[in-house]
C-alpha cells in the first residue's frame, strides 16, 4: 500500500472506470425511475403522469403473472439446481476413472450461449419431431406425449427444466472445488473411528462447505432473476402469457406496445424486485449461519 | 482355524461384492448425467447432417448420408458469417476497452492508500447485482440520446459496464496479494505509478488477465438482450441475436437452423475445451471466492 503524494494521479487512474460504469450501468437505473413517472410512445410529447403507470403495472394480471412466473423459476433452480449438484458432487469426489470427463461434459451446458441452449431445446420439445415425444414413442409410452411448449401448463414446466439442465454445472463445479478443500486428516480420523460414509458426508463435509452452500444460493437466486433470453427464445412468453417472467412482460409491453413509461416503471419494478429477494436471502442465510 | 480363514474370506468377499456394487452404481449415475448434458447437443448436431424428410422420419440415430445442404443454406441465407465478424467486433473491443480500465482501476485500488477507496471498491463491485434486464428500456433510451441506436458503440459500452464490476474484483484481489515490496525498488529508481503499472504489476497479473479476458469474451459472445433491444438492422447483428432472428424466419425448416447452431456451437466447444481450466476457473472464482 502506497500514499501518493499527487491524489490526482489516483483519479486519473480510476475515472475511467468509473466513467463508463456510470453511465452506463448506475445512470440507466436512474433514467428508469424518471420516466417511469412519464407517458410517452418515443415520439410524440413526453408527459408527467405521476404514479399511473405503476398504478396500472400493479393491476395488471398478466403482471403479477409474470411475478409468479419469475418466483417459480427461482424455486425450480434454487431447488433443482443446488441440490442436484451437490449430489453429483459428492458422487464424483473420489478417485474415480474418468473423473476429468465428467467434469468437463458437465459443464459444458454452462458456456454454450443461452440462444443456441433455447433455440435447441425447442426443437427438443417440439410436438411432433422432437427429441422427447418421439423418445415416449420408442419406449412405447406414447401416450404421455404432450405439446410440451403449446400447453399452458407443461410449457413453464419445460422452461424450468431447460433452465435447470443450463445451470448445474456450474454449482457441480463450484461444489466439486470445494469439497476439494475440506481437509484430508479430518475425514482420515473420522475413517479410524468408523464413520460410515454418510455419517463423514453429513457431519464433516456439508458443514465444512455449507458456506460455499448459501454463497451459491444467493447466487443462483441473482441468475435466475436475470431470465431473459432463454424464455424469450423459447416462447416468448406465450402460450397465452403462461411463461411469461417480468422482463418478458417488460420487453412486450415497451418495444411492442410503444409505451416506454410504463415499461420503465416495469423496469424499476424488476430492479426493486430483484435487489429485494437478494437482500432478503443474504439476511436470512446470514442468520442461519450464526 | 480353517473355518475362520473361510468365514474372514466371505466376509471380505462380500465387502468387495457391495464395494462393487457402489461403484457400478455411482458410475451409473453419473453416466446417466453426463447422457442428459451431452445428448441434446449431439442430437441436435447429428440431424444438422440430416435433410428434412429423413429427420422427419428418423429423428433418432445417424444420418443415413451425410448432406450438407443445411449449412449451405443456413450460411447463404443466415448471414452467419457476418454476424460471426459482428460478435468478434464487439466482443474484443469491448473486452480491451473493459480489461484495460478495470486493470487500471484494480492497480489504484489495490496498490495505494487512500480515502474512500473501500467504498469505491464496493461501488463498483455492487454492480454484480445490477439486474441487467431491468437497465433494458433504460439503456434503450439513453443509447437514442446519445445516437448510438444501431451502431456497434450500443453493444460495446455496456458490455464494458456489465462486465467491469467482475473484472475489477477478480483483478484487485489479485493485484491486493502481491508483496508491498514490488514496487519499492522501482519507486527508488524513480518510476512513476503509471510504469509501474506498466511494466511490473501487469505483467505480474497475467493469470488473473487471463481468467477475466476469457470470461470477458464469454459474457461478450453469448449476449443476447441488449442486442435485441439496441440493434436492429441484420448488417450489424452479433451472433445470438441473427441466430434468434433465423429461428424465427425459418421455424419450421428445423434442419437448417440445427446447422445454423452447429456452425455457432462447435467454435464455442473447440474453445471451451481448449480453455477449460481458465473458463471454469473465471466462471467459478467469484462464488468461491465470495
Amino acid at each position: 500500500m502506497h500514499l501518493l503524494k499527487k491524489p490526482w494521479i489516483i483519479a486519473v487512474g480510476v475515472i475511467p472506470a468509473l466513467t463508463i460504469y456510470l453511465i452506463f450501468s448506475i445512470l440507466p437505473i436512474f433514467i428508469s425511475f424518471y420516466y417511469s413517472f412519464m407517458s410517452w410512445n418515443g415520439f410524440s410529447e413526453m408527459q408527467f403522469i405521476g404514479l399511473e403507470n405503476f398504478k396500472e403495472v400493479l393491476q395488471d394480471s398478466v403482471f403479477w403473472l409474470s411475478v409468479r412466473n419469475n418466483i417459480l423459476v427461482v424455486l425450480a433452480s434454487v431447488f433443482g439446481q443446488i441440490p442436484i449438484a451437490l449430489g453429483l458432487a459428492l458422487l464424483l469426489n473420489r478417485k474415480i476413472k474418468g473423473a476429468k470427463f465428467f467434469r468437463t461434459i458437465g459443464f459444458m451446458p454452462v458456456v454454450i450461449s443461452t440462444v443456441v441452449i433455447s433455440i435447441t431445446w425447442r426443437m427438443i420439445y417440439n410436438s411432433e419431431y422432437g427429441m422427447i415425444n418421439n423418445f415416449l414413442d420408442a419406449i412405447g409410452l406414447g401416450f404421455l406425449q404432450q405439446n410440451w411448449l403449446g400447453d399452458p401448463t407443461w410449457a413453464i414446466i419445460a422452461v424450468c427444466i431447460t433452465i435447470i439442465w443450463q445451470f448445474v454445472g456450474l454449482y457441480f463445479i463450484i461444489f466439486l472445488s470445494a469439497l476439494q478443500t475440506v481437509p484430508s486428516e479430518i475425514l482420515e480420523a473420522a475413517d479410524l473411528d468408523g464413520a460410515s460414509e454418510w455419517q463423514k458426508t453429513r457431519y464433516v463435509v456439508l458443514p465444512s462447505i455449507w458456506n460455499i452452500i448459501l454463497i451459491s444460493v444467493v447466487l443462483c437466486i441473482s441468475g435466475s432473476l436475470k431470465t431473459f433470453d432463454l424464455i424469450y427464445v423459447m416462447t416468448s412468453g406465450g402460450p397465452a402469457n403462461s411463461t411469461e417472467v417480468m422482463a418478458t412482460y417488460m420487453y412486450g409491453k415497451t418495444f411492442e406496445g410503444l409505451r416506454y413509461g410504463y415499461g420503465s416503471a416495469i423496469s424499476v419494478l424488476i430492479f426493486l424486485f430483484s435487489i429485494g429477494l437478494i437482500l432478503i436471502t443474504t439476511k436470512l442465510l446470514r442468520r442461519k449461519e450464526v | 482355524m480353517s473355518e475362520s480363514v473361510v468365514n474372514y474370506d466371505t466376509v471380505s468377499k462380500n465387502a468387495r461384492k457391495k464395494k462393487r456394487f457402489k461403484r457400478s452404481t455411482i458410475y451409473l449415475i453419473l453416466l446417466v448425467f453426463t447422457i442428459i448434458n451431452a445428448y441434446p447437443i449431439f442430437w441436435m448436431i447429428m440431424n444438422s447432417f440430416k435433410t428434412g424428410q429423413e429427420f422427419s422420419f428418423d429423428p433418432f440415430g445417424l444420418p443415413d448420408d451425410w448432406v450438407f445442404v443445411n449449412y449451405v443454406e443456413a450460411w447463404v441465407t443466415a448471414n452467419i458469417g457476418s454476424y460471426f465478424l459482428n460478435s468478434l467486433f464487439v466482443g474484443i473491443v469491448a473486452l480491451f476497452i473493459c480489461i484495460l480500465v478495470g486493470a487500471l482501476a484494480s492497480y489504484f485500488l489495490s496498490r495505494f492508500q487512500f480515502k474512500g477507496r473501500n467504498l469505491l471498491y464496493g461501488f463498483f463491485v455492487v454492480g454484480l447485482l445490477v439486474p441487467i434486464h431491468a437497465t433494458l428500456v433504460p439503456m434503450f433510451i439513453l443509447m437514442q440520446k446519445l445516437g448510438f441506436i444501431n451502431t456497434h458503440l450500443a453493444l460495446i459500452f455496456p458490455y464494458v459496464a456489465f462486465n467491469l464490476p467482475i473484472t475489477i474484483f477478480l483483478l484487485t484481489s489479485f493485484m491486493g496479494s502481491f508483496p508491498k515490496e514490488i514496487e519499492e525498488s522501482a519507486i527508488m529508481d524513480g518510476c512513476g505509478p503509471f510504469r509501474i503499472f506498466w511494466s511490473i504489476i501487469l505483467p505480474m497479473s497475467r493469470p488473473a488477465l487471463a481468467t477475466a479476458v476469457i470470461l470477458n469474451f464469454i459474457n461478450n459472445w453469448n449476449e443476447f438482450s441488449f442486442a435485441l433491444v439496441l440493434i436492429n438492422d441484420d448488417a450489424l447483428s452479433t451472433l445470438p441475436l441473427g441466430l434468434a432472428n433465423f429461428a424465427g424466419q425459418y421455424s419450421t425448416n428445423y434442419t437448417a437452423q440445427m446447422a445454423g447452431l452447429t456452425m455457432v456451437l462447435i467454435p464455442t466447444i473447440l474453445f471451451y475445451l481448449v480453455m477449460e481450466k481458465q473458463i471454469v476457473n473465471g466462471m467459478t472464482q467469484g462464488a468461491v471466492k465470495g
